[in-house]
């Protein structure tokens, strides 16, 4: 078997993209994704694709079985993701999925820090395009922030990655996860900034603010691509860097619940998804945070099956938007009657992102949360179930009551187009698939599996958590209800920072720019020196110039006395000298 | 529509019922469900996970919205107000 590295026929198939037409080029897209897929099936371990470059070895192609297991992934979500997308015209949107898809590989794949960087770089400059093609204004403003957020995440990364290698002269991705709660010596503080870097992508409150404020002002299939690869090829770097940094498991667990809190009161439904995402990766991250074998497992499982359950719902709700519009849990109602196969089949993403047993969500959530009880952390354990009845209480209950029940809006709308239907249709079967044939993903996973998810305790258990949540949520309907309203997140420092920013050097540094101190320099410099300036104006005519005129006419009366011996006559000068000469003599003999 | 009809069916209030007879069962069928590791004291305790699923549901939904109005949850133009 040979490698061939998956990414280039996204980076480079995709730029045929704008020459073709019509159904050629949709086919001509699937055919890049279904061959981006083959080439990870066909993966053998091992280091491939070496490169020098100046003094650096970069590595493009690091296969073992943790970055197979991800580089599987993405591109089956890539297939999803372009079956979705086959409709949209807009060429420059197309290619930004394609460099994003090809980023998220080639970031799993890199074996040196240069590359990831570079393909990191990738993947938020071309997905940042995904938003601005949106085309209103909310999504170029929530485009730029989304950029600046991973700038500064990138650099923060960059910075750890110069430090880490100058202390090791290695590039090498490698193994170096950050213990403590502060930096103490340099090697402490690469991993810390590195750290960092990293979990600026996986939404990390306080650094997870760009997600839920750019992927609902996302274009509909660009919203699904994103829900996919970002945070996920994050959590993949953390297990890679990072796996047992105890800070993760406490920030882990802060942002399963931070995301449920937020999908309360939260009314587009899109942004209510993605607070969820930041609710699963906080499993995730917690479980990189833990680090044992189990740990580590059930978050490579978990990170597979969200990025097919959260793709399906982000296509669901992306389907709704599509045909009605709108997105606001306040404007929708009563769709059941013209789009229950949208329906169900974001029902199906919601319950295996509560983990109902034969969704897939039961077969992965179920190992992160059990590796934290078999660990004795029995509050971080605690709050994972109370995360877990609140993703039931959101995505698979508050979504699709008032989309497709609640209060009937009269909205006349269609089941979405061919296309957007056969990739939520794969998206189910891959859910309910993996729910029930869990052991095929099982044999993907870095370490061998000792967990069996359908046992009649946890079967039990997890029906109990979910149906009374149920219960909970139809008694407390009303409180319930939806506002048109927006929360604020993390954001808000930096964007009334900025705005706050701008105000003060608009008004009050202007007009104090303008009024005060153009006054003030008008009086205190301005005028003194005007006057100064006359004064010196004065020495300059009378004293200055007087000398000079005086020197001058010195000079000229001088020079008329001097005209007088200058005849011009050769005896005369003779004469002249000859005097001199007797006179020096003289002066010399007569001295003593 | 197939479909339409469950839906229906599913809104009745018989099937109401039903779904309350479901969690009666849920917790008396706890009682038989066999442990075998038990990572703390609440595993053990028949219908347990019932009243964690039900609490934690309602403190979600209560102190969320708490928090919400303590100054979290904005109108939808707050951003925009003052752009200059």
């Amino acid at each position: 078997m040979e490698f061939v590295h998956p990414s280039a026929f996204y980076l480079i198939g995709g730029l045929l993209i704008p020459l073709l037409k019509g159904r050629v080029r949709q086919g001509y897209m699937l055919l890049i994704a279904l061959l981006a897929f083959f080439a990870v099936v066909n993966m053998p371990h091992g280091t491939f694709g070496v490169y020098e470059f100046l003094d650096w070895k970069l590595t493009f192609g690091n296969v073992d079985k943790l970055s197979k297991v991800f580089a599987y992934i993405f591109a089956i979500m890539g297939v999803i993701g372009v079956i979705y997308s086959i409709h949209v015209k807009n060429d420059g949107e197309q290619l930004a999925a394609f460099y994003y898809v090809g980023g998220s590989l080639g970031v799993t794949l890199a074996g040196d820090f240069l590359s990831l960087f570079l393909f990191w770089e990738m993947m938020a400059f071309s997905s940042v395009f995904l938003v601005w093609f949106r085309k209103s204004k909310s999504s170029v403003h929530a485009g730029f922030r989304y950029l600046l957020w991973h700038v500064a995440g990138g650099l923060i990364l960059l910075a750890g990655i110069i430090l880490q290698y100058s202390l090791s002269g290695d590039l090498t991705v490698q193994y170096s996860p950050f213990h403590g709660w502060w930096p103490s010596d340099p090697q402490s503080l690469a991993s810390f900034l590195i750290l960092i870097g990293l979990i600026v992508n996986a939404a990390v409150p306080p650094f997870g603010a760009w997600l839920p404020d750019a992927y609902p002002a996302a274009t509909v299939t660009g919203a699904v691509f994103m829900s996919a690869f970002t945070t996920k090829t994050a959590v993949y770097a953390l297990i890679r860097i990072c796996a047992g940094s105890e800070i993760l498991i406490v920030l882990g667990v802060v942002m399963a619940i931070y995301g449920v809190v937020y999908a309360v009161l939260e009314n587009d439904a899109r942004r209510l998804l993605a607070y969820h995402i930041i609710s699963q990766v906080g499993y995730m991250v917690a479980g990189v945070g833990l680090g044992t074998q189990m740990a580590i497992n059930g978050v490579v499982a978990h990170a597979f099956c969200h990025i097919l359950y959260k793709s399906l719902l982000f296509m669901g709700t992306g389907s709704v938007l599509y045909m009605t519009g709108t997105a606001k849990l306040t404007e929708l109602g009563g769709l059941y009657k013209t789009m229950p196969r949208t329906m169900i089949y974001t029902v199906i993403g919601g319950l295996s992102i509560s983990a109902f047993p034969l969704f897939s969500g039961f077969v992965s959530k179920s190992m992160t949360v059990t590796a934290f009880g078999e660990a004795h952390l029995t509050w971080a354990f605690m709050a994972l179930m109370l995360a877990s009845a609140g993703t039931f209480l959101h995505t698979g209950l508050k979504v699709p009551y008032f989309i497709w029940f609640g209060k009937d809006q009269g909205i006349k709308a269609k089941e979405p187009p061919w296309n957007m239907e056969l990739a939520m249709i794969i998206g189910s079967l891959f859910c309910i698939g993996l729910g029930v044939f869990y052991k095929p993903l099982y044999a993907l996973l870095p370490y061998s599996v000792h967990f069996e998810p359908y046992t009649a305790y946890h079967i039990w258990e997890t029906l109990q958590i979910l149906l009374f949540t149920q219960l909970g949520f139809f008694l407390l309907l009303k409180k319930l209800w939806c506002e048109n309203m927006i929360s604020l997140d993390t954001d808000w420092f930096p964007r009334k920072s900025a705005k706050a920013f701008m105000w003060f050097t608009n008004k009050p540094l202007a007009n104090l720019e303008y009024n005060v101190i153009g006054e003030i320099y008008e009086f205190i410099i301005q005028k003194p020196i005007m006057r100064v300036a006359v004064y010196l104006k004065k020495i300059d005519t009378v004293v200055v110039d007087g000398t000079i005129n005086g020197i001058g006419k010195f000079a000229m009366a001088c020079s008329r006395k001097m005209q007088k011996i200058q005849s011009g006559q050769i005896q005369h000068y003779a004469m002249l000298m000859i005097a001199g000469v007797i006179a020096v003599i003289i002066i010399v003999m007569v001295l003593p | 529509m197939k479909l339409l009809e469950i839906v229906e069916v599913l809104r009745t209030k018989k099937a109401k019922q039903i779904a309350y007879g479901v969690l009666i069962l849920l917790i008396i069928v706890d009682f038989f469900i066999p442990r075998h590791e038990v990572h703390f004291f609440g595993e053990e305790i028949p219908g347990f996970w019932s009243l964690f699923g039900f609490i934690a549901c309602v403190l979600i939904i209560v102190v969320s919205k708490w928090i919400g109005h303590l100054g979290l949850m904005q109108h939808e133009n707050y951003y925009d107000e003052g752009d200059v």
